[in-house]
């Protein structure tokens, strides 16, 4: 990473290193193939920053994403949180799907407690803090429904209630707002700078909308397919509070635009080989910058 | 209005056609002049009922409640089948193909079998049925439980629940449409797995009827028995089907 146009970002002293990935590396093996999903990659975040994992889909950035959560294991590699090596799953993570994964034939707050209930956890302790999540996120008054009832943009807010239920250290988040239209994501990417404000985790987000990853993120870490790993890591110089604003500066488009071109050009330092195919194949939400 | 008189129709309908295959069946027997061994005019053979209601349906709550017993093995057999298979891999490569032999085989060959081993009483006759009947069940649910949302899983995983609590609370619930449509099936199976155990075994019950009304031509008695197994059929079937909407209600919400 050596030709890389922006510095490598260096993170805050205090609290250095609370999640330490140090060459993760994942192999699939089916029958005699090998696909390597994951090659080789190391970053660390400081408490309380918010990462955007930006790539194209198929880079293997779920899987580093579940990797972090404890749902893959490493094929080599370590990944530390808070002091800690990773082995599996801790409540002290909270998760968010690609899908809102909200189960049909529960209520909103009924969903919004399942982390409680699946722990057989003491209703009465976790009804108001889920209360206070909803109200959080604009579902006042919602929650009685079912998911059946709710928008796209709401369901997720109940998947983002329910992730912060158990006031989780660390929020991972996998593409959550990639199915949404581009309007109603906006929104979600308001509401999460929102709810930033108010719960200031260490977050990691995976998306492959460069627009996205620039608007929420105070780190944005590129990845390309072939090889799968990190080609950049570039600090974003915008303060907080932010809000949507920020898109229409200058300085955000000529960001947008370097990161494209940083993918584009696999990170501008491999010979790419013919046959690699584009680096960035945008999913089918992928018109949008 | 208008979901009122599609509900209307769809009970008008079902009886009007009914009542059309009545008058052309006593029609049919009256203007051919079919003999009444071969085939009995509807007429005689409500005649027959009334006149033998007693009998029969002491002989109708003997097969109901077989039947019932049966069925409720069935359910409870194939549940806990399917949820042995879909939670271990070694178990489903050990069970499933047995279960799947075991179907290949005409179970209706086995009931004679059933005499030797369980002998004449209710019990062979509730587990021949009960064998009969449990494999819908068994395979539907299978197949509901393999089918639950993989995000659903992956979020349980994340949250640290246990596979009891998940099973529970996750796939079960996801598994329902499933679990009842092979119920469906099964509850038709274990009447008809009674009566045909009933042909072999019984002195008692609507095979029985049958079969004595059989043997002595008596024809409209025979189908007399026939038209209260179709009643008992369907109750049964009736009552699984509203416990379903009720489920599936509250699972829709």
């Amino acid at each position: 990473m050596d030709t890389l146009a922006l510095p490598l970002a260096t993170a805050p002293a205090a609290d250095h290193g609370f999640i330490q990935v140090r060459q993760a590396r994942k192999v699939y093996a089916s029958g005699d193939k090998r696909v390597e999903a994951l090659s080789d990659v190391s970053f660390d975040v400081a408490r309380g920053e918010f990462i955007a994992i930006l790539g194209p889909s198929g880079c293997g950035k779920s899987t580093l994403l579940m990797m972090c959560g404890g749902l893959e294991s490493a094929t080599g590699g370590e990944i530390d949180i808070a002091g800690s090596r990773m082995t599996g799953p801790r409540t002290s993570i909270g998760i968010m799907f690609q899908d809102p994964t909200l189960l049909p034939w529960k209520t909103v707050l009924q969903n919004v407690m399942f982390p409680a209930h699946v722990l057989s956890r003491p209703d009465a302790e976790y009804r108001d803090r889920a209360r206070t999540l909803i109200d959080m996120v604009g579902l006042h008054g919602f929650e009685n429904k079912r998911p059946h009832e709710l928008s796209g943009g709401m369901r997720q807010r109940v998947a983002i209630c329910r992730a912060l239920l158990n006031d989780p250290d660390i929020l991972l988040m996998d593409e959550p707002f990639s199915a949404l239209d581009a309007i109603t994501r906006d929104e979600m990417n308001e509401a999460l700078l929102d709810i930033w404000r108010h719960y200031g985790k260490t977050a990691l987000f995976v998306t492959h909308s460069i627009r996205e990853a620039v608007l929420l993120a105070d780190r944005v870490l590129v990845m390309t397919r072939r090889p799968a790993t990190i080609v950049a890591d570039i600090r974003v110089p915008f303060g907080r509070p932010r809000d949507i604003s920020v898109t229409e500066t200058p300085e955000f488009t000529r960001l947008c635009a370097e990161l494209r071109g940083m993918i584009e050009h696999g990170g501008g330092k491999r010979d790419r080989r013919p046959g690699d195919g584009p680096v960035l194949q945008p999913g089918r939400h992928g018109g949008q910058i | 209005m208008k979901a009122m008189s599609e509900r209307s129709l769809s009970l008008v309908l079902p009886l009007a056609s009914a009542a059309a295959i009545a008058v052309a069946w006593q029609l049919a027997v009256q203007l051919g002049e079919i003999p009444e061994v071969i085939l009995p005019a509807p007429s005689s053979i409500t005649e027959n009922l009334l006149r033998s209601l007693p009998s029969l349906l002491h002989q109708a709550s003997v097969t109901g409640r077989e039947a019932l017993a049966a069925f409720a093995l069935a359910v409870a057999a194939g549940f806990l089948g399917a949820a042995a298979i879909s939670s271990s891999k070694i178990l489903r490569e050990i069970v499933y193909p047995a279960i799947v032999t075991l179907q290949l085989i005409p179970k209706v060959a086995l009931a004679p079998l059933f005499v030797v081993f369980l002998g004449i009483d209710h019990e062979a006759r509730i587990t021949f049925a009960a064998l009969l009947s449990f494999f819908p069940v068994l395979i539907s649910t299978a197949v509901g439980l393999a089918n639950t949302d993989l995000s659903a899983l992956w979020l349980c995983q994340s949250l640290g629940a246990s596979t009891w609590r998940t099973f529970w609370s996750v796939r079960v619930p996801f598994a329902l449409p499933h679990f009842f449509s092979g119920v469906r099936i099964s509850s038709t199976m274990a009447v008809t797995g009674v009566v045909i155990a009933e042909f072999i075994s019984a002195r008692e019950g609507l095979g029985f009827a049958i079969l004595a009304a059989g043997a002595r031509s008596q024809t409209a008695g025979a189908f007399a028995a026939i038209a209260l197994l179709c009643v008992l059929g369907l109750a049964l079937y009736g009552a699984v089907a509203g416990l379903e909407r009720l489920a599936i209600r509250w699972y829709r919400g």
